[in-house]
C-alpha cells in the first residue's frame, strides 16, 4: 500500500490552487495524522472548504501535491479516493430511503449484500437511528438527516472523514448535542477527521488541533488552548475571540522572558526569535486576563470607562486607556458586588502574569 | 375582524378562480358530455345524431381490424416519437445543465426558434426535401444513383421524423427543467461515496431526473396522438393515424362515429399516461416511494 510516501494518514505539500486568477489555496503543507480531529478554521474565502475538495479530489492542486494514506492521489478522481465527506445540506439521496442512503457506498464497493446488511445496521446503532430504514429524508428532522449523513459517510470505513459545516444547518441547542455525538463518535472509531467551519467556538469544542486559515494558507496551527492562549498573529488574536493589542518597547532579555514597556507600566513575554533590546513590539491580552482596580492602585494602565454591558455571568467594560486606545475588559461576576464601576470612573487595568503574548506580524 | 378578513380572503379567491372555471365548465367539459352522449347514438342522415341508443359506434371500432390497424399505428408512432425523442433529447439536456446559463439561455432560445415556423411551412419542407422530385431524389438521381425515385415520402417514419423535429424541443426543455433541479452536491455525495461517473448517473440523476422523463414522454406522446398537418402533409392516404379518420368521419357527417373514435383517442391517451406514470415513478423523487 505505502509507496514511500509520508506518514500521515492525510499529506498535503505546497499546495496551491488557482481558479483563473483567483488564489483560493496558497502554497499550503499540512499533515493529518492518524486519528486526529482537525478543524479549518477560517472567515468565508479563506480556502478551508477548497482545501478539503482537494483532500476529496473534487478539486486539482494548481501545484503540489496530495497524499491519502501515504498514496499521492493527485488527478486520482474523486470516487476512487478513499474518503467519505458529509456535506453542509447533507446531500441524502430524496428518492433513497434510510437504509438505501447508507448502504449506497457500500453497494459502490461490491460489499456481499449479507454484509451490507450487518453493516448498515450497525452504522444505524451507532447514529442512534434504529427502526428507521424504511423512511424517507423528507420524513426525517434536520437532526435526523445529519445522522443520517454521518452514517452514510463512516459505514464505508474510510481513511479519512471529511465534514464541510455539517452542523452549520441545524439550530443551536441540536448543533451543540451534535457536537457531543459527533466527537464521542469520532474517538470511538478513531477515524482521521478534517472538519471545515466558520464557527470558532465549534472548532475548539471538536478538535484535537485547529489549523487558522486566511488567505489561502495556514495562519497558525495547533490546539485548541494553544490558539486561543498564545496567538501568533494578529488576524488569529482576532479571530479566535477578542484581544486587546498594545504598542511595546523590549527593555530587556532574562530567563527565556522579555521585559516590556507598554506605557507606564511593564510586564514579561515569552522571549521570540526577532525581538531585539530597544526594539519594538506588539503584544496582546485577552479582555478576561485584564483585572480592574481603583485608579490609585499602582502597577495598572488608567483607563477610563466609556460603556458597560451587563450580560449576567460577566459584564464586558469597554475602556478608553492611554492615548485613546480602547481596551475591552471581561469581568467574571464572582458575587453580587463584583465590578461595579459605571460610566465615566476612572479605573487602572492590571494585565494577569503569563497572559501576555507577543504578536508577529500578520 | 380576523374572520371578516379571512372572508374577503376567501371571497376574493373564488372570484378569482370563478370565471376561468365557469369557461372551462361551459366550453370544454359541457361540450365533452355532449360528445359523449352523441358517440351513444346512431347516425343520421338527416340529423347530427339518430334518435336510437345504442353502443354500436364503440362496437364497431373495437371489432373492426381497419380500426383496430390504425390505432396500433397511432400508438406506434406515439411511442416512436416520444422514445426517440427521450434518447436523443437527454444527452442534449444533460450537456445543457452543464453550460454556463448564459449559454443554455441562448441554446435554449434556438430550440424555440424552429417553433415559430408553422408546421404546414415545415412539413412542406419535408416534401422538398423527401419527395419524389425533392432534394435526395434529384441529387441521387443526377449523380447516377438511382434508376427510380427512391419512396421516402408517405410513410409511418417519415410521418415519426417529421414530428420528431417539431416535438424534441418540448422534450429537451422538460428535461433540462428536470436536471436543473438535481442537486450537484448529490452526484459528487455518489462520487464521495464511490460511484464513478457511470453509476452516478444510473443511481442519482436519471433517478432524480424522473419528473421531467415523464412529463417530456407525456408532452410528446399526446401531442403526437393529436398531430394532423403533419401526419396528413408526410403520411398522406396511406400512414392515416386516429385524428385523421376522426377528420374524415366529421367531413362525411358521421357524427356519432367520429364522437366515438375521439373517445376511443381519449381512452389510449388516459391509459398510456396512467402507464407511463406507473412506471416511471416520477413521485419518488418526492421521497414517497
Amino acid at each position: 500500500m505505502s509507496t514511500g510516501g509520508p506518514a500521515a494518514d492525510v499529506v498535503l505539500r505546497r499546495v496551491t490552487k488557482s481558479f483563473g486568477s483567483v488564489v483560493a489555496v496558497n502554497d499550503l503543507t499540512l499533515d493529518i495524522p492518524r486519528g486526529m480531529f482537525l478543524s479549518l478554521l477560517g472567515p468565508s474565502g479563506c480556502g478551508k472548504t477548497t482545501t478539503l475538495r482537494l483532500i476529496a479530489g473534487f478539486e486539482q492542486p494548481s501545484e503540489g501535491d496530495v497524499f491519502i494514506r501515504g498514496q499521492r492521489v493527485n488527478f486520482v478522481p474523486a470516487y476512487r479516493r478513499d474518503f467519505s465527506m458529509v456535506f453542509q445540506n447533507f446531500a441524502l439521496f430524496p428518492h433513497m430511503t434510510v437504509a438505501k442512503n447508507v448502504a449506497f457506498g457500500l453497494r459502490m464497493r461490491r460489499v456481499p449484500h449479507a454484509e451490507r446488511e450487518t453493516r448498515v445496521r450497525e452504522a444505524l446503532a451507532l447514529v442512534h437511528l434504529t427502526g428507521f430504514e424504511q423512511r424517507y429524508p423528507k420524513q426525517l428532522s434536520g437532526g435526523q438527516q445529519q445522522r443520517v449523513a454521518l452514517a452514510r459517510a463512516i459505514v464505508v470505513r474510510p481513511a479519512v472523514l471529511l465534514l464541510d459545516e455539517p452542523l452549520g444547518s441545524l439550530d443551536k441547542k441540536l448543533r451543540e448535542e451534535m457536537q457531543v455525538e459527533l466527537r464521542q463518535l469520532q474517538r470511538a472509531i478513531g477515524i482521521t477527521t478534517v472538519f471545515v467551519t466558520h464557527d470558532q467556538e465549534e472548532a475548539l469544542t471538536l478538535s484535537d488541533r485547529v489549523a487558522i486559515m486566511n488567505g489561502g494558507q495556514i495562519e497558525q496551527m495547533g490546539t485548541p488552548r494553544e490558539l486561543y492562549e498564545r496567538p501568533a498573529t494578529d488576524f488569529v488574536a482576532n479571530f479566535l475571540g477578542v484581544s486587546n493589542i498594545f504598542e511595546g518597547r523590549v527593555i530587556g532579555r532574562q530567563d527565556g522572558e522579555a521585559r516590556v514597556a507598554i506605557g507606564p507600566i511593564q510586564v514579561s513575554v515569552d522571549w521570540e526569535p526577532g525581538l531585539e533590546a530597544g526594539g519594538p513590539v506588539r503584544v496582546a491580552v485577552r479582555p478576561e486576563k485584564i483585572r480592574l482596580g481603583a485608579p490609585d492602585e499602582p502597577g495598572g494602565l488608567p483607563a477610563r470607562l466609556r460603556h458597560v454591558v451587563y450580560l449576567g455571568a460577566t459584564t464586558h467594560f469597554y475602556l478608553e486607556g492611554p492615548e485613546g486606545r480602547s481596551l475591552v475588559v471581561h469581568v467574571q461576576n464572582v458575587s453580587p458586588d463584583t465590578a461595579l464601576w459605571t460610566l465615566g470612573d476612572n479605573v487602572s487595568c492590571h494585565l494577569e502574569p503569563r497572559s501576555v503574548f507577543v504578536l508577529r506580524k500578520g | 375582524m380576523e374572520r371578516l378578513l379571512r372572508f374577503i380572503r376567501t371571497r376574493w379567491a373564488w372570484a378569482l378562480v370563478l370565471p376561468p372555471l365557469l369557461f372551462f365548465l361551459a366550453f370544454f367539459v359541457g361540450p365533452l358530455l355532449y360528445l359523449f352522449f352523441v358517440s351513444l347514438h346512431d347516425v343520421s342522415q338527416a340529423e347530427m345524431y339518430g334518435t336510437r341508443f345504442t353502443v354500436e359506434n364503440y362496437v364497431r371500432i373495437v371489432g373492426d381490424p381497419f380500426y383496430l390497424f390504425i390505432i396500433r399505428r397511432t400508438l406506434t408512432a406515439g411511442l416512436a416519437v416520444s422514445g426517440l425523442s427521450l434518447l436523443i433529447g437527454y444527452p442534449v439536456a444533460l450537456s445543457m445543465v452543464r453550460m454556463s446559463p448564459s449559454r443554455r439561455s441562448l441554446l435554449l432560445m434556438a430550440l424555440l426558434f424552429p417553433l415559430m415556423v408553422s408546421n404546414v411551412i415545415r412539413a412542406y419542407g419535408w416534401i422538398a426535401i423527401l419527395g419524389r422530385r425533392g432534394v435526395i431524389n434529384n441529387v441521387l438521381g443526377d449523380v447516377g444513383l438511382l434508376q427510380a425515385p427512391l419512396p421516402l415520402m408517405y410513410s409511418l417514419e417519415t410521418v415519426v421524423v417529421g414530428l420528431l423535429t417539431i416535438l424534441l424541443p418540448y422534450m429537451i426543455i422538460c428535461l433540462v427543467n428536470a436536471l436543473l433541479t438535481v442537486d450537484r452536491n448529490l452526484e459528487e455525495a455518489a462520487q464521495a461515496l464511490g460511484a464513478g461517473p457511470g453509476r452516478t448517473f444510473l443511481h442519482v440523476t436519471l433517478p432524480l431526473s424522473t419528473p421531467g422523463i415523464a412529463s417530456g414522454l407525456l408532452l410528446v406522446f399526446l401531442l403526437t396522438l393529436s398531430a394532423y398537418v403533419t401526419v396528413q402533409l408526410l403520411g398522406g392516404a396511406q400512414s392515416k393515424m386516429l385524428v385523421s379518420l376522426v377528420y374524415d368521419s366529421v367531413m362525411t357527417f358521421v357524427w356519432p362515429r367520429a364522437a366515438a373514435l375521439a373517445f376511443v383517442l381519449l381512452a389510449i391517451s388516459l391509459a398510456v399516461t396512467t402507464m407511463m406514470l406507473k412506471g416511471i415513478r416520477p413521485q419518488r423523487v418526492q421521497g414517497k416511494g
